[in-house]
């Protein structure tokens, strides 16, 4: 009998010591989701795939990463979300955030941020948190920026010195002084009628062409709240000038002249001698004089033009985050390998040419402002990410923006720059169509 | 002969049965449902009643992709099928090296769209596309037009775009359908002396019409549910210039993230295309041969 005793006694000790072991195998497996990775290609990947080996190893989890190019990356977290089968960290948009911090998918990071990045604030660029609180201004943080990006005036310096015309003072331009070098970059190179290079290139109404303008003649599109298109006389006279590059100066093609072209692209190839887009174009103008080595020239940076109603330097900017799933089971290990992903470890082969670390060290590293490479002034990148300011991301802004598919605010634009639509009509047009949505989304106003 | 337990077949079938009511009938009422709801994908659904249809219907937008729509499918539906069975009647001969030029003409259905859009894109460029230095070149046209960026062309580009990509499907079906035509009743009016027109007019033609009818019924649908092209073309646009139903679907579902409105779209495209093929087989009767035994 007591044998029997014995023996099971003995069997219920292996049992518990066989759970126990296998509990302290039991590492947790977390999900991350990003479109940056997939965006930098196999080798960024295998990259990645190292630095979350490390962050792993020292968190004590198993990452699995999952990788997709945007807009697809948008469909499928959205997907994902609506499966309740959230990965536990994955990438947020500056455009995003609001909806989804307010759907309550986000999980409030503030307290890990107050415990664990403020007291080493000054070692990160802080300047962009603000786009990951929710609401806005002065709310918590539902993610955690890694990159900073902005927009800049990016110039063909060849083409300047071909033309005899100084570079843009990283001081900055005014409006006039821009219209002027556009005017003398304006050029029938082999004078069969045909502009061969033009002076500027702006694609439809694109965000990151238009918005910077209107920033820096102290306007904005939208009301206090942003709750409805709303667009200011500062707004309106940004929103002129540009057109009127196109329809009056004739400085810049219409879109439709480069139709079958991808709009980053006119650029790097040498057809226009300036454009505004993100920081992030550093690495398609490589890749295309790399491709062309024919037709490649030196490019530099620059900020935007001021307006008439400049005030101060004011850059159109945002971050892009990472952010941790509301129901995740691990909340603290999802946390850690987010700090590890933004930290030190995320080394400028990590990071997409152009894009700023959030990381200060690694941003202000020779690595990264590469001087032996185009373009020769890097650091300007870093000047002008100080004075990032609002965005016009609202609920709804890709519908009533018109990004992804070119329809809302963006298509109206186009239509004034290829002459179908009168500007006037436009901007009724824009506001009514804009407000349509955000009046959907923002009944109240 | 060995008899079978009454429940066996149901068994056979049944994982068939199920995947059907699971993936197709399931999401089919699920998303009449979903059309009188708002959801953002990401949270739950709110009942809205009509709203969705409303909206609809009073939206400059929808009305410009309805009559896209079927721009697209009065000129797609002709032109490809006019076109598949002139294919097919010219490679419908007993010539050395044929089965090449069949799958020759048959290769742009069965290429990526992707590709074909990258090619025609090409094609189709303002300054440096193939068609626009053939307008200059030989024809001394200064500037060609805008194709992929002019509201009044982009429709009609992707509709030959469309045509050409599906052309050589609707020549397989048309072949089959010439191949399956008794070659002795081609004899005897040869024979009676009509010519190659009378018999094309009076014997291939109606001996043809049960394939033709299938044809152009396959071709109203695909026409209805168009996607691919302008996806990878032109995105709808200039301004929605080139959108048509689906992809205005594809566009507030995914892009927009509007399931109910878009819930509500798609059931008036499944609404438009049981009109119109109930509407064919309605009329079949005047025009479709019938087969006698």
């Amino acid at each position: 009998m007591v044998s029997r005793y014995r023996a099971a006694l003995l069997a219920l000790i292996a049992l518990m010591a066989f759970t126990a072991l296998s509990s302290a195998q039991d590492v947790p497996t977390l999900r991350y989701f990003t479109w940056e990775v997939a965006q930098r290609g196999p080798e960024g990947e295998a990259a990645e795939r190292a630095l979350l080996d490390e962050c792993a190893a020292e968190i004590g989890i198993n990452v699995e990463l999952e990788s997709l190019v945007t807009p697809d990356f948008f469909q499928r977290v959205s997907a994902l979300a609506a499966a309740g089968d959230l990965p536990d960290v994955f990438g947020v948009s500056s455009g995003t955030i609001d909806e989804w911090a307010a759907d309550g998918l986000l999980l409030n990071i503030q307290k890990y941020v107050d415990r664990d990045i403020k007291p080493i604030q000054d070692k990160y660029f802080t300047g962009p948190f603000s786009t990951a609180r929710y609401p806005k201004p002065d709310g918590d943080m539902f993610a955690f920026p890694y990159a900073i990006i902005h927009t800049v005036l990016w110039y063909n310096m060849d083409a300047f010195d071909a033309a005899g015309v100084p570079y843009p003072s990283e001081d900055g331009w005014t409006w006039d002084e821009f219209l002027a070098a556009a005017q003398a970059l304006t050029v029938d190179k082999d004078d069969d009628g045909r502009i061969d290079q033009y002076g500027f290139w702006l694609y439809r109404g694109r965000y990151a062409q238009i918005e910077p303008w209107v920033y820096q003649n102290n306007g904005d599109l939208l009301n206090a709240t942003k709750t409805r298109f709303e667009p200011d006389d500062n707004a309106i006279a940004a929103l002129k000038f540009l057109t009127s590059l196109v329809t009056e100066y004739k400085v810049a093609p219409p879109p439709s002249e480069f139709a079958g072209f991808r709009m980053q692209d006119v650029f790097p190839l040498g057809y226009a001698a300036m454009w505004v887009d993100g920081n992030w174009q550093i690495a398609n103008t490589r890749s295309q004089h790399a491709d062309n080595p024919d037709i490649s020239f030196r490019f530099a940076a620059a900020p935007i033009p001021r307006g008439t109603n400049w005030v101060k330097d004011v850059a159109y900017g945002w971050a892009d985050m990472f952010g941790i799933a509301a129901d995740t089971p691990y909340p603290d290990q999802a946390w850690e390998l987010i700090k590890c992903l933004t930290g030190p470890r995320r080394t400028v082969q990590l990071s997409f040419a152009g894009k700023i670390p959030v990381w200060r060290a690694t941003a202000e590293s020779e690595e990264w402002l590469e001087l032996d490479k185009l373009p020769p002034n890097k650091s300007f990148l870093l000047d002008w990410a100080q004075f990032i300011g609002p965005t016009t991301y609202t609920p709804g802004w890709s519908e009533w923006r018109g990004y992804a598919d070119g329809a809302g605010l963006e298509g109206l634009i186009d239509a004034v720059l290829e002459g179908d639509l009168e500007f006037a009509d436009m901007l009724s047009q824009a506001t009514e169509k804009a407000n349509s949505v955000l009046t959907r989304l923002y009944p109240e106003g | 002969m060995r008899h079978y337990h009454p429940i066996t077949p149901y068994l056979f079938i049944g994982p068939m049965i199920g995947g059907l009511l699971l993936f197709r009938i399931g999401p089919i009422f699920a998303s009449f449902l979903m059309s009188f709801t708002n959801w953002n994908i990401r949270t739950n659904p709110t009942w809205i009643g009509l709203a969705n249809y409303q909206e609809l219907l009073s939206s400059d937008v929808f009305w410009l992709v309805l009559r896209n729509t079927f721009v697209f499918v009065l000129t797609y539906v002709p032109g490809a099928m006019i076109l598949g069975l002139l294919m097919a009647l010219l490679v419908n001969q007993k010539l050395r090296g044929i089965a090449f030029f069949r799958g020759l003409y048959f290769m742009p259905f069965i290429t990526s769209m992707v590709a074909v859009a990258l090619a025609w894109n090409w094609i189709f460029s303002t300054r440096y596309g193939v068609l626009n230095g053939i307008l200059t070149t030989f024809f001394g046209v200064q500037r060609g037009p805008a194709w992929l960026s002019d509201t009044n062309l982009t429709l009609w580009v992707l509709i030959v775009v469309s045509i050409w990509k599906s052309a050589g499907f609707q020549m397989m079906v048309f072949l089959a359908g010439l191949q399956g035509i008794p070659q002795n009743i081609i004899e005897a009016a040869r024979i009676d002396g009509a010519n190659r027109l009378q018999m094309f007019r009076h014997i291939v033609l109606p001996l043809l019409s049960p394939v033709t009818f299938f044809v152009l019924i396959v071709s109203i649908i695909d026409a209805f549910k168009t996607f691919e092209v302008t996806y990878t073309m032109t995105q709808g646009g200039p301004r929605g210039s080139s959108s048509t139903l689906a992809y205005f679907i594809y566009q507030n579902a995914f892009v927009y993230q509007r399931m109910g409105y878009a819930s509500s779209i798609a059931y008036v495209l499944v609404l438009l295309i049981a009109i119109v093929t109930i509407a064919n087989f309605w009329v079949r009767r005047y025009w479709v041969a019938q087969q006698v035994n």
